[in-house]
């Protein structure tokens, strides 16, 4: 039987099986998820992908439990069937494993948190980039938007905390070299109007290419890189602007790194279904050397159909991509996450 | 194209293959441990409960939401399929009251509105989780939202309300919060989360 029909299988039954869970728990919620994406490059022509994401299709389980005394331990399982136009037909469909942990509440102000979660650094684990083209610095920051591991998180009156140690493998489970990663964040109250943290990174982290969990995405190197790395980030609602930043700097082995992002939002006001975002990012790979920051404009919108139903459009332009020319590239996506 | 065809035929497959599964959450608290703990500093712990109005009782109690409401839901962001979830405040094994938020589309932007109540649906508190308004801190000032502590639905039904607006310019939004918390009341009367599905 091939990977894909397998992969297929898998996802239907796992639907299957949650969703009639679904129809008897009001501690359960479940989504379907579909994503269909495809865009032109004047560098790679026709693309079937943006950075974190290809035609998929998935769900997503989330479950409190409770006993007499209260919830006690939430659940999130979320996972993607995922088709890379540009791979052979054999590696092409992968199986993406994004959230799959188990919470548990230890004190009123701590919960252990063990599986597969994004890491405790800068904007990633305050945004919810899951379905969006736009992304934050963290892919290019650690390599990966989510690993293995566990995390002790909470909030005190004022301030949020989450430290997490994980593998430093990203998508896939694996060890090598050593591998780990460790990462705090210290922040305001979720909610507010205006949020910000401080975040500290150290860690010996592989490098990989994509993002499928089974089979496993490629190893780069069966070297770790020493990370090091302290960051800033924050988000202001102001009207309808939503303002978004983030910075991190530090060091990628003996190299200097920087890495910044500013983004604005805007919804229209009297179509509050459509938003535009307007972002630019850069990450300096060497700051001893000229040229070796990968920098980007992106201009993107997005439509809400309904509850459920989302198109995202995106244009963006690399200035300079380390090695490589610069590119134009547009984006499209349809997005569909609910019943 | 091919392949492409194969991923369309599974995926309007698996649109339709379940039945029960739920839309996007309405409105959730951001730290319910927090959260809970602030406004119900007595309490022990707390359940966690989603309910839509598509299982209490679909397009009939849509209906007489939107009566009681007197405007009718918002087939976007208001649709029957959205769940809503109730938090139980717990002291030891005792429901002591509730919290509750509901969406509401604002003059700028979405607003979430969350109060905490007492068994009988008053009011104990009130707070803007969210609020994209210029004149936000007006509205989020403890001297605006205290004003509600202590009124039920019937106040709002009745129109027992003295409450003022206290923005300059943002009237919408001053109308769209008593809109915001009259629909809060009504979902938790109809909902009766306490005889609901949490437990």
């Amino acid at each position: 039987m091939s990977l894909k029909i397998r992969l297929i299988r898998i996802i239907v039954f796992l639907m299957v099986c949650f969703s009639f869970r679904a129809a008897h728990a009001g501690e359960t919620l479940f989504y379907k998820e579909v994503n269909l994406i495809g865009g032109y490059s004047d560098r790679d022509r026709w693309i079937g992908k943006s950075s974190t994401m290809a035609n998929s299709l998935g769900f997503e389980y989330y479950r409190k439990f409770s006993g007499d005394y209260g919830d006690y331990l939430t659940a999130d399982l979320q996972m993607r069937a995922s088709y890379d136009s540009k791979m052979n037909s054999h590696q092409a469909w992968g199986l993406q494993i994004h959230n799959a942990w188990l919470e548990y509440k230890l004190l009123q102000a701590a919960k252990l948190k063990v599986g597969h979660f994004d890491p405790a650094f800068g904007l990633e684990p305050v945004l919810d980039t899951h379905a969006t083209l736009i992304q934050t610095l963290a892919e290019e920051d650690i390599g990966f938007k989510k690993d293995w591991g566990v995390e002790l998180r909470g909030s005190l009156p004022k301030f949020d905390y989450e430290t997490a140690l994980q593998l430093g493998s990203g998508m896939s489970i694996r060890r090598r070299d050593g591998s780990f990663l460790a990462t705090t964040r210290i922040g305001s109250p979720a909610g507010g109007n205006l949020q910000y943290g401080l975040s500290l990174l150290y860690g010996e982290v592989l490098q990989t290419e994509g993002m499928r969990t089974f089979p496993k995405n490629k190893l780069l190197s069966d070297d770790t890189i020493a990370k090091k790395r302290v960051g800033l980030d924050g988000q202001y609602l102001y009207g309808p602007y939503l303002f978004k930043t983030e910075a991190a700097f530090g060091k990628n082995d003996d190299k200097d790194v920087l890495g910044y992002l500013a983004e604005v939002d805007y919804t229209l006001p009297r179509y509050q279904n459509w938003e535009f975002e307007l972002q630019f990012h850069s990450w300096i790979n060497d700051l001893a050397e000229r040229s070796s920051d990968d920098s980007t404009l992106t201009l993107g919108t997005s439509y809400k159909l309904s509850q459920n139903t989302t198109l995202r459009a995106a244009y963006s332009h690399d200035f300079n991509m380390t090695g490589m020319k610069e590119e134009d590239k547009i984006v499209m996506q349809f997005y569909y996450f609910g019943a | 194209m091919k392949t492409l065809t194969r991923i369309i035929f599974t995926l309007v497959f698996l649109i339709n293959i379940t039945c029960a599964a739920y839309a996007a959450v309405g409105c959730t608290l951001n730290d319910p441990d927090r959260d809970v703990k602030r406004l119900f500093p007595q309490s022990t712990g707390y359940k966690t409960s989603f309910i839509t109005i598509k299982e209490k009782g679909a397009e009939a109690l849509k209906k007489k939401i939107e009566e009681k409401l007197k405007d009718t839901l918002e087939p976007i962001y208001e649709n029957i399929d959205v769940p809503y979830a109730y938090y139980a405040v717990l002291k030891g094994k005792d429901i002591i009251g509730y919290i509750h938020g509901v969406n509401q589309k604002g003059k700028y932007g979405g607003m979430q509105l969350i109060m905490a109540t007492d068994l009988t649906g008053k009011i104990l508190n009130f707070y803007y989780q969210k609020m994209s308004s210029p004149e936000a801190k007006k509205f989020m000032d403890k001297s605006f939202t205290n004003q509600f502590i202590g009124l039920t639905l019937d106040d709002f039904m009745k129109g027992n309300l003295s409450v003022k607006d206290p923005s300059q310019d943002s009237h919408q939004d001053f109308q769209a919060t008593l809109r915001g918390l009259r629909k809060n009341l009504i979902l938790l009367e109809e909902f009766k989360p306490a005889e609901g599905n949490s437990r």
